[in-house]
């Protein structure tokens, strides 16, 4: 089967028991792989009774057709589970070289069940599965349990994807780290892996990914890479990492800014990716065959942290702008907490965003805090609610629940930065009204990784060939509402691949690729009927969870104007906006479920 | 009366409006870097053109049409064909769109653009502003 090792690890964790299973070949070539494919899977495995937390909740590793082959950029993998935070679909997908090793050991995926009846950690070697007792790893944060897996099976080049105590105490904002301080890490599949007593998965292998057409893939790949050297976006993604975006997102209005409620903010110039480059990063960092190397490992003199991953984007916004600290280096250690525990730094920002803002309009006071003054510029007492948070100490014990679900303690559910309980990430609806839309219907609760209308509005014009033009940002129409569907089914093939998405040569380059590693013989619209029904599926499977059409909506927070900055004025007409993504989609426009037939 | 674009007096006209734009000023306050537009042939225009500026702290100088790009070496170079530096100039292309969508090729430091953004729309904006013959 070219592009797959066809075959899928199984471990049910309440036998100890594991074994092969082959690769369901027609799911792979309907759903592709990644959370495309888990979801496929996942359709038949779980449903509303199942406790995301429970020993029922399949946890599933997945790479896609493009992972450890010589593209560029796709050295992903994904996870994917009922989630814990939000109740519905649960994805996150991470780079590094996690997801290539477990290629290179045989594998496309690892698919878990159940619950071990104390910590253990899996090793994936070469076709040869095991299971060890984590003993005392259990408790060790992220990076001493990768060396120290590393220093077990006696081999640098062992990939880990591990777990920190956050996902060990169930926090249902806990991610994965893998390679480092690279992290799958949202929606709370940290606390799954936490609940199934699994501390971490250590791949390694030499294996190759067999492929249709060698010779051809070579020469694309190379054509790709060639690509990446004109592009102004790759280079200014290497130069200064995602932070990169922060001055340009500020003027636009997108980079939200105390707790979405500011439009604009000098001091949040001072967050620039540019300055982060030259005062504190080390080195850049690459995930496998990538040359954009947007990666950052940055050092904080201050805080004494010789070595951080990041931070990114979102991260600067999410410990930054959102809670009114200008200070790159307090984001950094902020950061860095958020990755020695394995949070989600833009879950556990959001979250305390909105507790700052509980404060400050006296709906949370000292006495529901244990005592904790929460104000808005204070990274020191940020510093230490990521650590209580992660521990689930004291009031981090209701942070460590979520955003939507310390709006509803507070009794305000209208103040939750919220959709389908996901908190939203750094990039404000009202700047871009086509990520409204993103976030509305994402399948995994608000998510700019579903269709990142900023990079199409911003000028991404190589997609023609799939119906996907750059536009007016503040744009109200059925027709956006159309386009932003449209890159969502572009994203979410993407996310099956997987791909990273700053790989965006253009459609015929990727379709080449994908023919060269499959064989499949796809046209380019054949690529957005794939995407379509990945969408498609995860939404049936939403269903299934609970969802409905009610659902399909923006908090209301991110509903009113801002006053000041470059989206000041505008909101999403989401009716309109809706309805041009549901004809999109072909969904019903009055229940919202899908028309089509995907023959489940 | 309209000026010729590209010209030696259009950008002399540039560096003119910028010295008294508030905005400009405030917004590329910290921009430092000389710049040479190119304009390169279209089936609308036969030439290749280059148009030299030097752009300091919010003010610009020396402005003047380059012999080729020899004469003057600049910081920054951007350059697209003819009828591409029409759209932005009538506000049909987002310079920023532009620049994203490699529509408008800049070559030079990326940290200077993108820790400035506000500095390049700014400039195309004020640029925008005079009445430009583009001769068709």
């Amino acid at each position: 089967m070219n592009g797959y090792l066809g075959k899928i690890l199984r471990l049910d964790l309440s036998r100890g028991r594991l074994w092969d299973e082959a690769l369901n070949e027609d799911y792979a070539h309907t759903y592709v792989g990644g959370s495309g494919l888990a979801a496929r899977y996942l359709y038949d495995l779980i449903d509303e009774r199942t406790d995301p937390l429970g020993s029922e909740n399949p946890l599933f590793f997945l790479t896609g057709p493009l992972v450890g082959t010589s593209m560029t950029a796709a050295g992903r993998y994904s996870v994917c589970a009922r989630s814990p935070l939000t109740g519905i679909w649960g994805e996150a997908n991470s780079g590094g070289f996690f997801g290539p090793e477990l290629r290179y050991a045989g594998y496309d995926g690892v698919l878990i069940t159940g619950r071990a009846d104390q910590p253990v950690w899996l090793s994936v070697i070469d076709g040869q599965a095991a299971l060890h007792k984590a003993g005392d790893l259990w408790g060790a944060d992220i990076y001493a349990t990768q060396t120290r897996l590393r220093e077990e099976l006696d081999d640098p080049k062992v990939r880990v994807a591990c777990i920190g105590i956050a996902g060990e105490n169930l926090v249902k904002l806990a991610g994965i780290a893998n390679d480092h301080g690279r992290f799958a890490a949202r929606t709370g599949l940290g606390a799954v892996m936490g609940s199934k007593n699994l501390k971490a998965v250590a791949v390694r292998g030499t294996g190759k990914v067999p492929l249709y057409a060698p010779e051809e893939f070579k020469a694309i790949t190379n054509q790709i890479l060639a690509f990446y050297k004109e592009d102004f976006q790759s280079q200014s993604y290497r130069a200064c990492g995602t932070a990169v975006y922060v001055n340009l997102g500020h003027m636009l209005g997108d980079l939200p800014i105390r707790y979405f409620q500011l439009g604009e903010y000098a001091s949040a110039d001072n967050l620039s990716g540019v300055d982060l480059a030259e005062k504190f990063l080390t080195r850049n960092t690459a995930c496998a065959r990538c040359i954009i190397a947007c990666g950052r490992e940055t050092h904080s003199p201050t805080y004494q942290d010789p070595k951080v991953d990041g931070p990114e984007y979102e991260t600067i916004g999410a410990l930054g702008s959102l809670l009114m600290i200008f200070d790159l280096e307090a984001i950094i250690h902020a950061g860095h907490l958020c990755n020695l525990y394995g949070l989600d730094s833009i879950s556990m920002g959001v979250t305390l965003g909105l507790a700052c803002e509980l404060f400050e309009r006296g709906l949370l006071t000292s006495a529901d805090t244990g005592g904790l003054e929460i104000r808005y510029g204070d990274p020191e007492m940020v510093f230490r609610l990521i650590e209580l948070t992660a521990r689930r100490e004291g009031f981090g014990a209701v942070l460590a629940e979520g955003n939507a679900s310390l709006a509803e303690r507070a009794g305000v559910p209208e103040l939750s930065a919220t959709v389908n309980r996901l908190e939203l990430p750094m990039h404000d609806p009202r700047a871009y009204l086509g990520t409204a839309v993103t976030y509305a219907l994402s399948p995994r609760g608000a998510c700019h990784m579903q269709g990142d209308m900023y990079t199409l509005d911003l000028g991404q014009s190589n997609l023609g060939e799939v119906g996907l033009e750059p536009g007016d940002r503040h744009e109200n129409t059925f027709e956006k509402g159309r386009m932003s569907a449209r890159l969502q089914a572009w994203r979410n093939l993407y996310n099956s691949l997987i791909l990273c998405q700053f790989e965006n040569p253009g459609v015929r380059p990727l379709l080449a690729a994908l023919n060269a590693s499959t064989g499949w013989g796809l046209e380019a619209d054949g690529l957005i009927t794939l995407g379509k029904r990945i969408v498609d599926i995860k939404r049936r499977l939403n269903f299934k969870l609970g969802m409905n059409k009610a659902d399909d909506r923006l908090p209301d927070l991110l509903l009113k104007p801002l006053k000041e900055g470059g989206a000041a004025g505008y909101k999403a007409d989401m009716p309109t906006l809706l309805a041009g993504a549901y004809a999109e989609f072909d969904w019903d426009a009055e229940s919202g479920y899908p028309l089509g037939d995907l023959d489940l | 009366m309209a000026i010729k674009f590209p010209s030696d007096q259009w950008i002399k006209e540039l560096c003119k409006k910028l010295n008294t734009s508030e905005s400009y000023a405030q917004a590329a306050a910290t921009w430092e870097g000389d710049n040479t537009f190119i304009i390169l042939p279209d089936a609308d225009y036969p030439d290749t053109t280059y148009l030299y500026i030097n752009l300091q702290h919010g003010k610009a100088s020396d402005a003047r049409q380059l012999k080729s790009l020899d004469e003057k070496k600049a910081l920054f170079t951007t350059s697209a064909p003819f009828n591409t530096w029409r759209r932005v100039l009538e506000g049909r292309l987002d310079p920023i769109q532009g620049i994203f969508s490699g529509k408008l090729k800049l070559v030079g430091s990326m940290a200077q653009v993108q820790r400035n953004p506000k500095a390049t729309y700014e400039l195309a904006k004020v640029a925008g502003q005079i009445d430009s013959d583009f001769g068709t």
